[in-house]
């Protein structure tokens, strides 16, 4: 849709004038908000986002908000990872999933006092739903940045310089401010062939095309993960193919540990570790299985050969920088990743400022979060309207979103010692648990903890870890105590409401400055 | 540390008991003793406070876990010992100090230096001389690897003090490992709660010896740590030497029995079933292109004796093994068949649950591998086909079946959890004590009205009936008494009264401290606070010590009239039942219908007497009766 309200630089005179209709016209009734925009002297626009995936979608928004003419290169991408391959569909198949575990779970229903006969799913209904739900979101996004005056571009778009976009419509662009958001794509690691059917990433694995009886995913971190919680429930076996000497690397050992026993243990999942998945050879369902030749991850020697009937390789994310034409603006590109200072501004080779160019989400490598790549473009538009704006990452919630989830923002606890070390404070630590909250009882979900860091002297909040009952909701709370820099008692005193799985979180903060909460 | 000689003889007469560095942290290595609070010569208790010692925490008065005299201080004032090390000998008579201090370490009695205190680890080379592990695993027919240095092994811990045997819910660490101090290794399931146990050494976890689910007794060894990881496959090759470990197949029949589901480690089992053509057990290692030729050609890797560099199977093995054809694999020439049999993750954990030995399942899966389904069919087990997956919940269903009884219907032998078994045990205990009982009828109006007016604030009935009784004791003092071996009557002066819960998994007694000074508020809290512990199985020894009155009130089952068990170490237990309504004569002189429950008290009689016991019920039932009202102030 184009804007024929859109007026080309200088048409108000005033940089950056911005004129909403709907308000100065007082009409509460009009629907559709009209904006009228003015680039800077000189510029097609004020600002340029490359990427409109969940980071530079929020970039676009804050700079419209700011009044800064804005246009979104989206690649024919609106939503990007998170929204189309990612987030959104993966909650869409977990929810599903998560539903046919419940109702098959005869034992935890009986509890409850329901009986079920039989459970049966539509492989077919359950894929459509999550596509369906991907492309609703994706409408939205792309709506709300047309409505709100953000000039989408559909095409792809390298750098000429700083300041200056080739888009691969044949069109060059100019900015007086360019944010880099062009995400990421799944990393494969060498060795793998990738066939889309029988050895995928999460991309071919949210649409669901099969229900393998055997899968094998290489990676048990955050995706992985999730996708076991998927395949079990719908009734795959599933093997963790991991480098490091653990599964679940990356969480926190007591979180690790109990995500064992509760996600793993009782499930049927199986892992290697320490091994590299060498080799991957594709099969066919039915016919031919998935070969996945293991190497030793130290020694490199062969240890074991799996033959499964799939293989999701969820190793990771790797920046998608390649097309970005970094060289024109002498950057370079470490592992793929865009360096970028705290402000989110790209340096180049010599670690040099380059004005006028920010890098945000995945592809700066900080912290590969949907919600975290919104927030640094938040921030990266703050630092072009001139307000310094540095993101805090520790006060970044994280979330896997198993049954039960995991949710965490802040270190591990390890790293969280290690910090204490090195600043001279001792860490606190306490815990609250499901199994006494009453909620949880109600639900018959009273596994899980909540686990909270802070520091004795002043009983700041350094980290919280839960595993349990919607988790991910619980750990909101928690995000702001760490972002305002609130305390263990500031929360202990807060009322929680009852009966709430929030009083597992009031729980381990009173249990912290020594009070009871039964 | 000095060891003499002794022989069999002088063994068996000096009974001598060993005081040992506790741990008194889950980090502390080594302690330092502070101050002996005891001289030779004295007379220790059990329980009485024998040493100070700093640990890396802070300075603890020590118990004695044994009684005795005082013989030797092995450590003397300002020594530091290693956790578990012995630093004091006691002699069971003041005659036998001599003969203890001639004889030494060699004479502790085995069995005295169990590890209450949490340790993990001795120190073998250390212990050895002094070591008379009673279930020291029997020599092995074969003459078994020399045993390599520093070998340190791990045990079962005491994590309470009446736990007996622990459950290995989960190893934290797998063989081969690397463990620092104060890591968590296991996580063990004693009679009250799953805990983490840290260990007390470094090194490399050698050898597993209790798989995750089996049981073993307190300080039997549950794993060996090697010291460094060159070292680690010389001790797994001399402990697997010394009896079996989880990585040696399972027995071959499916054990039905509940004895052989709470296997001992320490029984030697079952050698792993090996039949004598295949020559590669649990992993092959081949070389790409001999599994590759070995698929084409239809040749089972398993009966394939490799030659190359690390015997790995090179493609002239698969070459030699085809033409021979002792190793093809049956050829029933579906599309393709697995070069190697592959079980599904649920296989496995199902084999494990049903202790089928998955060489002898055969496969029907994809590409000949063995599925859930095809083990229960090796266990006996139709699957349930009503579901296409039926087969994915065995595992799981049957796991929570365990704790929750009643939703299950059960049939034939069940093996014990830790918790049941302390209860048996703790039961067993209780028969050489003389008990009788005296029961009486309590009009329960004025307590019941109490009851409707506080009930809002949080008050509980069980402590009302607690707060009650420790109002009452205060002038029966002989009934806060109890019997101790040694013709003694042990008083207490606080009234700490233990109430019966019952949980899901069994029977616990948490203790009410102070009933009778402390106001029904705090009271009602704290029972709430230890109830929630109970039904998180959280309770901590110390939340069940201690006490020598118990109630147990099944009231709420609407009972009539019940006898309780007199517990371990206990003076009186009260047995509450429901309180009923009954037509009477009133005070006032009419007929009217007021509520009643029966009390009924069960005593040891070395103690407490009939008058006693009786006169305490009579004004237990006054004071309920007619002044309740007092437990509010």
């Amino acid at each position: 849709m184009d804007f024929a309200f859109v007026g080309g630089a200088g048409v108000f005179g005033k940089r950056g004038a911005r004129l909403d209709v709907r308000q100065r016209g007082g009409s509460r009734r009009a629907v559709q908000r009209v904006v009228l925009f003015a680039a800077a002297d000189g510029f097609d626009y004020d600002v340029a986002v490359i990427g409109a995936g969940v980071g530079g979608h929020g970039a676009a928004l804050h700079a419209v908000s700011k009044g800064l003419k804005t246009c979104i290169f989206s690649a024919d991408d609106v939503g990007g990872t998170c929204v189309n391959r990612g987030c959104v569909p993966s909650k869409a198949l977990l929810a599903a999933a998560g539903r046919v575990r419940e109702m098959k779970d005869a034992h935890h229903l009986k509890a409850l006092g329901i009986t079920v006969d039989s459970v049966e799913y539509d492989r077919e209904g359950v894929s459509e739903h999550a596509n369906g739900l991907a492309s609703r979101v994706r409408g939205n996004m792309s709506n709300s940045l047309k409505a709100l005056g953000v000039e989408v571009i559909p095409a792809k778009a390298s750098l000429l310089g700083a300041q200056s976009i080739k888009g691969s419509d044949g069109k060059t662009y100019s900015a007086k401010d360019v944010i880099l958001a062009p995400g990421s794509v799944p990393f494969v690691p060498p060795g793998i062939t990738i066939d889309g059917k029988t050895v995928f990433t999460s991309d071919e694995a949210l649409k669901l095309e099969a229900v393998p009886d055997w899968v094998a995913i290489i990676g048990s971190g955050y995706i992985g993960l999730e996708f076991s919680d998927v395949y079990t429930a719908l009734g795959s076996n599933v093997t963790f193919v991991e480098a490091m000497p653990n599964i679940m690397p990356g969480f926190d050992p007591e979180i690790q540990r109990l995500a064992t026993r509760l996600l793993v243990n009782p499930r049927p999942i199986d892992y290697v570790t320490n091994v590299f998945a060498a080799k991957v050879t594709p099969g066919e369902l039915g016919k031919r299985p998935v070969v996945i030749e293991l190497i030793d991850a130290a020694t490199k020697e062969p240890v074991d050969t799996l033959e499964v009937d799939a293989a999701m390789v969820a190793t990771g994310r790797a920046p998608n920088t390649k097309e970005l034409n970094l060289e024109a603006v002498n950057v370079e590109a470490q592992r793929g990743f865009v360096p970028v200072d705290e402000r989110m501004r790209v340096l180049d080779k010599d670690g040099a400022v380059i004005d006028h160019l920010y890098c945000i989400g995945d592809a700066n490598g900080k912290m590969m979060l949907a919600h975290a790549a919104s927030t640094q473009g938040v921030s990266a538009v703050e630092n072009i309207t001139g307000n310094p704006h540095v993101v805090n990452h520790d006060a970044v919630p994280a979330a896997c979103f198993t049954h039960p989830e995991i949710a965490m923002v802040g270190p591990t606890e390890p790293q969280a010692k290690e910090l204490a070390e090195k600043e001279g404070f001792e860490i606190g630590k306490s815990l609250g648990h499901f199994r006494a909250n009453s909620k949880a009882l109600a639900e018959n979900e009273g596994d899980g903890i909540c686990k909270v860091l802070y520091r004795k002297d002043n009983g700041k909040i350094i980290a919280v870890h839960i595993i349990g009952l919607h988790a991910a909701d619980l750990i909101q709370e928690c995000a702001t105590a760490v972002a305002a820099g609130l305390t263990v008692n500031d929360l202990a005193f807060i009322t929680h409401t009852h009966p709430t799985l929030s009083e597992v979180v009031d729980e381990a903060m009173k249990a912290a400055v020594g009070m009871a909460a039964h | 540390m000095d060891v003499k000689f002794a022989d069999e003889e002088t063994k068996l007469e000096v009974k001598t008991r060993d005081v040992f560095m506790p741990a008194l942290s889950s980090t502390m290595t080594e302690g330092r003793i502070v101050q002996w609070l005891k001289q030779p010569g004295d007379f220790v208790d059990v329980g009485e406070i024998i040493m100070v010692v700093e640990s890396d925490k802070a300075d603890m008065d020590v118990e004695s876990f044994e009684k005795g005299y005082l013989a030797q201080i092995l450590t003397a004032e300002g020594e530091s010992a290693g956790v578990g090390a012995t630093v004091a000998l006691l002699a069971e008579t003041e005659e036998d100090i001599q003969k203890v201090i001639d004889c030494g370490t060699e004479c502790i009695v085995p069995g005295s230096n169990h590890r209450h205190d949490g340790t993990t680890v001795v120190d073998l080379d250390h212990q050895e001389s002094a070591s008379a592990e009673p279930a020291a695993p029997a020599a092995p027919a074969a003459p078994a690897a020399e045993k390599p240095k520093n070998v340190k092994e791990v045990f079962m811990p005491a994590l309470s003090s009446t736990m007996t045997e622990g459950k290995v819910v989960q190893w934290l660490k797998k063989e081969g490992e690397k463990i620092a101090v104060g890591e968590s290794v296991m996580v063990v399931e004693s009679d009250k709660a799953d805990m983490d146990v840290e260990s007390f050494e470094e090194g490399i976890v050698a050898h597993i010896m209790v798989d995750e689910g089996d049981s073993t007794n307190v300080g039997e060894v549950v794993a060996y740590l090697a010291p460094s990881e060159a070292e680690a496959s010389a001790v797994k090759s001399w402990a697997s030497s010394l009896g079996s470990g989880p990585t040696s197949a399972p027995a071959s029949a499916p054990a039905v029995s509940a004895e052989a589901a709470a296997a001992k480690p320490a029984a030697p089992a079952a050698a792993p079933a090996s039949s004598a053509s295949v020559v590669n057990e649990g992993r092959v290692v081949a070389s790409p292109y001999a599994r590759k030729l070995a698929a084409e050609n239809g040749i089972d890797l398993k009966f394939v004796q490799g030659t190359g560099p690390g015997r790995r199977i090179i493609a002239e093995d698969v070459e030699a093994a085809k033409s021979s054809g002792a190793a093809a694999a049956p050829a029933e020439a579906p599309a393709y068949k697995s070069s190697k049999v592959y079980a599904t993750p649920d296989a496995k954990k199902v084999a494990k649950a049903e202790k089928i030995n998955l060489d002898n399942v055969t496969g029907t899966g994809n590409f000949g591998r063995i599925t859930a389904v095809d083990v229960l069919k090796a266990a006996g087990k139709a699957p349930v086909q009503k579901e296409a997956r039926a087969e994915e919940k065995a595992p799981a269903a049957k796991k929570k079946g365990k704790s929750d009884g009643p939703a299950e219907v059960l049939d034939g032998a069940v093996p014990m959890t830790a918790m049941q078994k302390g209860i048996a045990k703790n039961m067993m205990a209780t028969l050489g004590v003389p008990v009788y009982s005296v029961s009486y009828e309590i009009n329960t109006t004025a307590f019941d009205e109490l009851y409707a007016k506080v009930k809002a604030k949080g008050v509980t009935t069980s402590s009302l009936l607690a707060k009650a009784v420790g109002h009452v004791l205060k002038d029966h003092q002989i009934l806060n008494a109890r019997y101790e071996e040694g013709d003694t009557h042990i008083y207490k002066k606080a009234a700490d009264i233990g109430v019966a819960v019952a949980t899901k998994g069994g029977l616990v007694t948490p203790v009410l401290r102070n009933c009778a000074e402390t106001d029904i508020y705090s009271l009602s809290r704290s029972w709430k606070e230890l109830v929630r512990k109970a039904v998180e199985k959280k309770l901590t020894g110390a939340d069940m010590s201690n006490a020598h009155f118990y109630i147990s009130n099944l009231g709420m089952f609407g009972v009539e009239h019940f006898n309780a068990i007199l517990p371990k170490n206990a003076g009186t237990i009260l047995a509450v039942s429901a309180s009923k309504p009954k037509v009477v004569l009133q005070k006032n002189g009419l007929i009217g219908v007021e509520k009643f429950m029966n009390v009924n008290a069960t005593c040891d009689h070395r103690v407490i007497q009939g008058a006693d016991l009786a006169g305490f019920l009579r004004d237990l039932a006054d004071f309920i009766e007619n002044s309740i009202d007092e437990v509010m102030y």
